[in-house]
């Protein structure tokens, strides 16, 4: 396993999962204000919002540590024409920054709600656009491995699949700490928590599909490839592949077993057992991911010498 | 702009001493783990069959590389600091005062030849001994060289004297980069992409 690109682990993690959990969140306020409620809807995704900050901050924070002299962190952006490395840090500080001005302004409700939704729309965009700088990063010619169609998919898929899970997981932690402190939920909010959940579990099984079809044609792809192809997937077999399959385990687990439960009694299952479902998928996800991620760095193999 | 330099290197003549290796280290005062110039040795082997005997068909050669000075570099594309960049005279140079030492350059260059220097939190590379060179010598590893296996030049010149080859295993294909290298391939040299060898020595380059 990788450990020496920790820093880079943590940060592509923490950022995919916060453009994801932004733009689900985005999704939310578009399709269920109608149904039930702008205030229902602000209720549950205000706090989550204000998560979101965090994880980018320390997803960037955590890039620091990449750098061997982070005093001169402020050239990374001069060379925006030519290197995607430029792009992702430009994207990256936008995304925290849009983002931190939209939190602001939807706290103190300043502008009308259709400029809010703009600068959402317009944080989503640079959001995205930051995932699609990530995963170009690592289309170098001179890595076989990470130069593939299944860098840029695999970096989206975990964008979405963390960026749901985590939103289904904050909005059954909020809506719990809301019944029990404030005790302001009604059965809008209930119903609001359902509907979301019902769609995230079945997002999450569907970008789960979308990952176990990737998977292998990337593997076949790499065994069958140059001598530094079969080399990373050599890597990635290693130990037997008990690292694979326990990341593959780990999400099954999490978006497809958990999600299907999720997906079959969020209508009709008890609160209790619902928070317990939506927190336990998002952590088993988070942990495949991780290892996933370290999977990828720990692939690397250069043509050449 | 000056014309564009470069080496020349004979796979024939090199016997795998590694002066030019340590020439370089020694003038340029590299620290342990840095070498800018490195020597491969390259080999590999089949069986022949003679009637009911097999006889062992096997070749080693070596190739010292250091930085070629693309025409299409690699680590100054993909460098978000432009602290990688090729100066007036064609030579791909690192301005430490700028580079973060993100190490992307090292991922991108298929020769291995910024190379990280752990106590300065900075890449380093090879500048083709210019100051040398700016007063009318041989660059460290070229006057070095006890079998006269290295040369540095106008490329043109190279190129028009030596023919226009480089891709030789294990050294990548020059379309990637479009290096600024001719080599004289060794009788067993093996054309990138189909080799049959191994490195021997991958700790040492």
């Amino acid at each position: 396993m990788n450990v020496h690109e920790l820093p880079l682990v943590a940060f592509t993690i923490l950022a995919q999962m916060s453009v994801g959990s932004f733009v689900i969140l985005g999704l939310v306020q578009l399709s269920l204000v109608r149904k039930h409620g702008q205030e229902a809807v602000d209720k549950l995704s205000g706090p989550a919002l204000y998560a979101i900050g965090p994880a980018i901050v320390l997803g960037l924070i955590a890039s620091m540590f990449h750098l061997g002299n982070p005093m001169n962190a402020l050239n990374a952006i001069n060379h925006l024409g030519s290197s995607w490395l430029s792009r992702e840090i430009f994207f990256g500080s936008a995304f925290a920054g849009l983002g931190a001005v939209f939190a602001v302004v939807e706290w103190r409700r300043w502008l009308t709600p259709l400029l809010r939704q703009v600068l959402a729309g317009v944080t989503a965009l640079v959001g995205l656009a930051l995932v699609l700088s990530m995963s170009m990063v690592y289309m170098l010619p001179s890595v076989p491995a990470w130069n593939h169609w299944a860098t840029p998919v695999t970096f989206f898929t975990t964008t979405f699949l963390l960026g749901a899970l985590a939103i289904g997981a904050a909005f059954v932690v909020v809506y719990t700490v809301r019944k029990r402190k404030h005790a302001d939920v009604d059965e809008a909010t209930g119903a609001l928590l359902r509907t979301s959940l019902r769609r995230i579990a079945a997002s999450a099984i569907v970008l789960l599909g979308i990952e176990f079809v990737v998977l292998p044609t990337y593997a076949l792809d790499l065994a069958t490839g140059d001598v530094h192809a079969q080399a990373s997937a050599a890597t990635l077999m290693t130990a037997g592949g008990a690292v694979l399959l326990t990341r593959l385990a780990l999400v099954f687990l999490g978006a497809g077993l958990l999600g299907f439960f999720l997906y079959r009694f969020a209508f009709r299952g008890k609160e209790r057992h619902l928070v317990y479902l939506a927190t336990s998928a998002f952590v088993l996800v988070l942990a495949s991911e991780t290892i996933g991620r370290m999977l990828f760095y720990s692939s690397f193999d250069r043509i050449g010498i | 702009m000056a014309k564009q330099l470069g080496f020349y290197f004979d796979q024939t003549l090199c016997t795998g001493c590694k002066a030019c290796q340590v020439a370089c280290k020694d003038k340029n005062d590299l620290p342990v783990g840095v070498t800018w110039r490195r020597v491969a040795e390259y080999s590999g082997g089949t069986w022949r069959q003679d009637g009911d005997t097999f006889t062992p068909n096997v070749f080693t050669y070596y190739t010292s590389i250091s930085c070629n000075h693309c025409d299409d570099p690699q680590c100054v594309k993909v460098c978000p600091t432009t602290a990688m960049h090729k100066d007036e005279h064609g030579i791909v140079t690192i301005d430490d005062g700028k580079c973060v030492g993100c190490r992307y350059c090292e991922w991108a260059c298929p020769y291995g030849a910024p190379q990280y220097d752990k106590d300065a939190g900075v890449m380093t590379k090879c500048d083709l001994c210019i100051d040398r060179v700016n007063a009318g010598e041989q660059p460290a590893c070229v006057a070095a060289c006890p079998s006269r296996a290295l040369e540095f030049g106008e490329i043109d010149e190279l190129r028009a004297k030596y023919g226009d080859t480089a891709a030789i295993e294990p050294l990548p294909d020059p379309a990637m980069t479009r290096p600024n290298l001719v080599i004289t391939p060794h009788r067993d040299a093996q054309p990138t992409g189909h080799g049959t060898g191994a490195i021997g020595n991958p700790e040492e380059i």
